[in-house]
């Protein structure tokens, strides 16, 4: 060890981390610690100069090791590896020690915070004596992609994907394509038909070379890892078929709300009480009528079904707004005699458009009647004397009167929710899913389609309501995300991962139970565990489960660990 | 218990001037721009929701249609256009024809050929009646205006005057009960002891004869045109009803009370001349929507205004017979302007709307007295009296 020169660099980071921690004197100290050559401090380490004279210290000062004392290494690690390559060191020789969001971030006490400093300083130190070269290694990637569900979504990917001539093999359960989408009339707010919409692409989809289309499919089993899937299908006929597929898109698409399960609505025991989707079907026959083929005088659309209810879903479907305002235009269009009304809790007209056609919605007299979120509408069938097939009764928000609403057909916007078998998808395909059973995102807003499983993407409505276009645009977000790892060719794998070391393990499973990537496989021939370096995530959770101390992760070895605490003891 | 909802009566306000009410999505702006939407009182705001709701009970009982001036603030603050001044108009008509226990009003307001076909008839009864009694009855001799031998003689007009007076206001009378009835007597409304109407009745003659809420809107101008017109009407009509025979003593000129008639003529014929110059620009908020019965108000008002003119000048001109027949064709306007718009239409509002500021501040009084206020609002502490 003595041999080793290292270079301690502790950035202020402005006032960042300087007007806490007296920066100079946690330098002056790492100076004093054997094995360190050279110790520096810098008001914005991350900046040019400020790599620029790392670089250059390590080439005057022949540095073969480096300590940053900065920011968290989520933050820069890859700036100051970055650094070291460019120097011609290995980038893995480099520590950082957090005295931003662990030290001047959260204290206010200099001294005390100084010390902190110096103590995360000399832990580092110690810790980067241990560090190994490794090196970064890649994969083959495989150009195919397999998307699953045939909706609007799916359509979209596996068109964007076939024209940039790649193979696409487009999994479907039912025994047509175009999802939910193929259940709608016209489309808001500007009333195209659903039907052209659809039929351009599926007929493209059915013809297009690239494409390979399993109807009356499903997804069995996702073997493999990002670039390198072996996805299993049982196709129409019942046989299993094994493919390749480099990348694979989920765009399973939601269902709808049960509505039976709102007792007061009546729907199921009311004849005239109906959904969004029968509305639809009776929109697209053109037949706009009650049970009894009388036309309907009143009609009244209730909102929020199922949606941002403490009992059943918090959330708010989105899309439901705008459609009511659709059937609202829809019904008035068909039959202006017809008095309609949107009873509704918040209106959210949200989209491109939507505001316009609410507007619209509104000159065509429309009434817009608030109900209380947690105070839902009662339907009863209204008596002979009435004039009208049904009452509604509530409590009007905006006028503040308990009124009674007559009503021929009501339509019920029933909200969307994951399908039943999403769950299941999920731990096909290893994803996760939130509370309501929606698949997780990578990141909110900067990963949007990835999941946290390497080359497993989602996209549409599987992963929470969407309208028709942000499905599009997260199919086509997927597919570039796609493409770019395919215009890479390879898939490059961290160096960070865990190891077996084969001679000293038992055999047992633990490690194959507790990894929450799937990253593990079992070598039935020689009984023992086996990492797939490029699905592991350095996580750790294996190697310490491991009862037999068998796995090692790299870059995190017990010798590192046991360094850095004994450097901050 | 539950209001039941009518759907169809925004389609029958459309009748009465409020087109636009259903457009309104309820943001407020127009209450928050009204100097005199307050509490209980928020309107238009209120009033526009009961209205698209088709709450016609709450709605009938509501004096918030009343404390508006239509200074048109609101309408030009609406993000929707849905005219919520022109709504609160088109409420005034509504609630007239609703307070109209005949069933009259409703009538002329919802059919303007209903409107045209009254007055016309009114006018052409009024002429052969006046006519038949001038050569039957009175004078017998169209070429004599005044003085002994008269055609139509001051005293009987008099008489005629009294008692359509009496016959109207007994009309516009018993709405005022229902007007009454429906706004007090609800169970929204707080009951109100005799000793509290007694003591509010100052508030009557006060609003009345000063309009001075009106004058408190944004807009100034209405006001100044609504008061000069007022006055001015008043004064004639206590010129009419009281001075009769001092107007037509003879060729002498009464300076005592021939001063306040020409005074009040040239008032009339101003102000409905700036009304009607005022709707056929548009350029204001409450003159750009103009019902029927508006054009039907003016037009009458300038027609009865200029053939008086005309009537009294032909009279000083020497020319008695032209006098004459411009009498009668004066009375043909008077006549239907004054018995259909004093109880069915527009002029009713001289009782409705101190009554309803009446109305109003006993239901404030009464719920200061009780610590409780309608709408279950928190009452706002007053000024020490």
């Amino acid at each position: 060890m003595a041999e080793e020169r290292i270079g301690v660099y502790v950035c202020n980071c402005g006032t960042n981390i300087g007007k806490v921690v007296d920066v100079a004197a946690v330098a002056e100290s790492a100076q004093a610690i054997p094995g360190v050559a050279i110790a520096r401090s810098y008001k914005y380490m991350c900046s040019n100069p400020g790599q620029e004279m790392i670089v250059q210290d390590i080439q005057e000062h022949a540095l073969t090791r480096v300590v940053v004392a900065s920011c968290s290494p989520r933050m820069h690690e890859a700036t100051f590896r970055g650094a070291l390559k460019r120097a011609g060191l290995n980038p893995y020789m480099l520590e950082m020690a957090n005295i931003r969001e662990q030290c001047s971030w959260i204290h206010d006490d200099t001294v005390a915070a100084t010390k902190k400093a110096k103590a995360l300083v000399h832990a580092a130190i110690q810790r980067v004596k241990f560090n190994e070269e490794l090196e970064s290694r890649t994969a083959p990637m495989c150009a195919s992609t397999l998307v699953i569900g045939g909706g609007v979504t799916g359509l979209t990917a596996a068109l964007e994907l076939a024209d940039a001539g790649q193979q696409v093999f487009l999994v479907e359960k039912q025994d047509h394509l175009g999802g939910n989408v193929a259940r709608l009339d016209l489309t808001a707010p500007y009333l195209d038909s659903a039907q052209d919409i659809l039929q351009n692409w599926i007929s493209r989809v059915e013809r297009h070379p690239n494409i390979r289309l399993f109807l009356n499919s499903e997804l069995t089993e996702l073997k493999g890892f990002n670039g390198n899937f072996k996805p299993k299908v049982r196709t129409e006929d019942g046989e299993p078929l094994e493919l390749e597929a480099g990348s694979v898109l989920v765009c399973t698409g939601y269902k709808e709300f049960d509505a039976s399960r709102i007792e007061q609505y009546g729907y199921g025991r009311l004849p005239d009480v109906i959904t969004s989707f029968e509305l639809e079907a009776m929109l697209r026959k053109g037949k706009l009528q009650t049970k009894a083929g009388k036309q309907p005088r009143y009609v009244s659309i209730i909102h929020c079904v199922g949606s941002r209810s403490k009992e059943f879903h918090a959330y708010c479907s989105r899309v439901c707004c705008t459609t009511a305002l659709k059937y609202a235009f829809e019904v008035k269009s068909a039959l202006p005699e017809a008095h309609v009304a949107n009873l509704y809790t918040d209106m959210e007209a949200f989209g491109k458009g939507c505001e316009d056609f609410y507007r619209k919605c509104s000159e065509a007299r429309t009434s817009f009647v608030m109900y209380a979120k947690n105070d839902l509408p009662t339907i009863r069938e209204a008596s002979a004397g009435d004039g009208c097939g049904m009452l509604i009764t509530l409590k009007e928000q905006l006028s503040g009167e308990e009124i009674e609403l007559p009503a021929d057909l009501v339509v019920l916007m029933v909200s969307m929710e994951p399908r039943e078998d999403a769950g299941e998808m999920a731990r096909l395909v290893n994803i996760s899913c939130d509370k309501d059973g929606w698949f997780i995102e990578s990141h909110p807003k900067l990963d949007p389609v990835a999941t946290t499983t390497d080359g497993v993407y989602i996209a549409g409505a599987c992963q929470f309501p969407r309208d028709i276009a942000e499905s599009v645009v997260q199919g086509q977000a997927a597919v570039a995300r796609i493409l770019s790892k395919v215009a890479q060719g390879k898939i490059a794998v961290d160096a960070v991962y865990s190891e077996v070391q084969d001679k000293l393990c038992a055999g047992c499973y633990t490690c194959y139970s507790v990894c929450p990537y799937g990253a593990i496989e079992f070598n039935e021939e020689k009984h023992i565990s086996h990492i797939i370096s490029a699905v592991c995530k350095a996580c750790g959770c294996c190697a310490t489960a491991c009862p037999s101390g068998a796995i090692k992760v790299r870059h995190f070895t017990d010798e590192q660990i046991y360094a850095q605490i004994e450097g901050i003891l | 218990m539950a209001v039941r909802a009518n759907p169809n009566l925004i389609d029958d306000l459309e009748h009465f001037g409020a087109r636009d009410a259903i457009k309104c999505y309820q943001c407020g702006n127009c209450s928050a721009a009204c100097s005199h939407s307050d509490d209980p009182y928020v309107f238009p705001r209120k009033s526009l929701r009961l209205l698209q709701m088709g709450l016609e009970k709450p709605l009938r009982s509501a004096l918030d249609p009343w404390l508006c001036y239509y200074c048109g603030n609101c309408s030009e603050q609406c993000p929707r256009g849905a005219e919520p001044g022109e709504t609160m108009m088109g409420l005034r008509r509504w609630l007239t024809a609703e307070y109209d226990f005949t069933g009259i009003s409703r009538v002329l307001y919802r059919s303007w050929s209903s409107e045209l076909a009254a007055v016309l008839s009114l006018a052409a009864i009024t002429g052969l009646g006046f006519l038949g009694f001038g050569f039957l009855r009175g004078g017998g001799n169209l070429s004599v205006y005044d003085g002994p031998g008269a055609f139509l003689p001051a005293h009987a007009i008099h008489v005629f005057d009294w008692t359509m007076g009496i016959l109207l206001g007994l009309l516009l009378a018993i709405n005022c009960v229902r007007m009454w009835y429906f706004s007090m007597r609800n169970d929204q409304a707080l009951p109100v002891p005799f000793s509290m109407y007694v003591r509010y009745l100052a508030v009557l003659p006060l609003h009345f004869f000063t309009q001075k809420r009106f004058r408190e809107c944004e807009n100034k101008a209405p006001w100044a045109n609504h008061f000069v017109l007022m006055l001015s009407y008043l004064t004639m009509l206590t010129l009419i009803m009281v001075f009769l025979k001092d107007m037509q003593a003879g060729p002498k000129v009464n300076w005592y009370v021939h001063t306040f008639g020409y005074l009040s003529a040239i008032g009339l014929v101003t102000t409905s001349i700036l009304a009607v110059r005022g709707r056929l620009k548009k350029d204001e908020a409450y003159h750009k929507h103009s019902h029927e019965s508006d054009w039907m108000f003016l037009g009458l008002l300038l027609f009865v205004s200029i053939t008086g003119i005309v009537q009294h000048l032909l009279h000083r001109a020497g020319l008695p017979m032209a006098a004459n027949i411009t009498y009668v064709i004066h009375l043909m306007g008077v006549v239907p302007m004054l018995a259909l718009e004093v109880p069915f239409s527009k002029w009713s509002h001289l009782a409705y709307r101190p009554l309803a500021i009446y109305f109003s501040q006993l239901q404030q009084a009464a719920a200061q007295a009780k610590g409780v206020v309608p709408l279950g609002k928190p009452v706002r502490p007053q000024p020490a009296t």
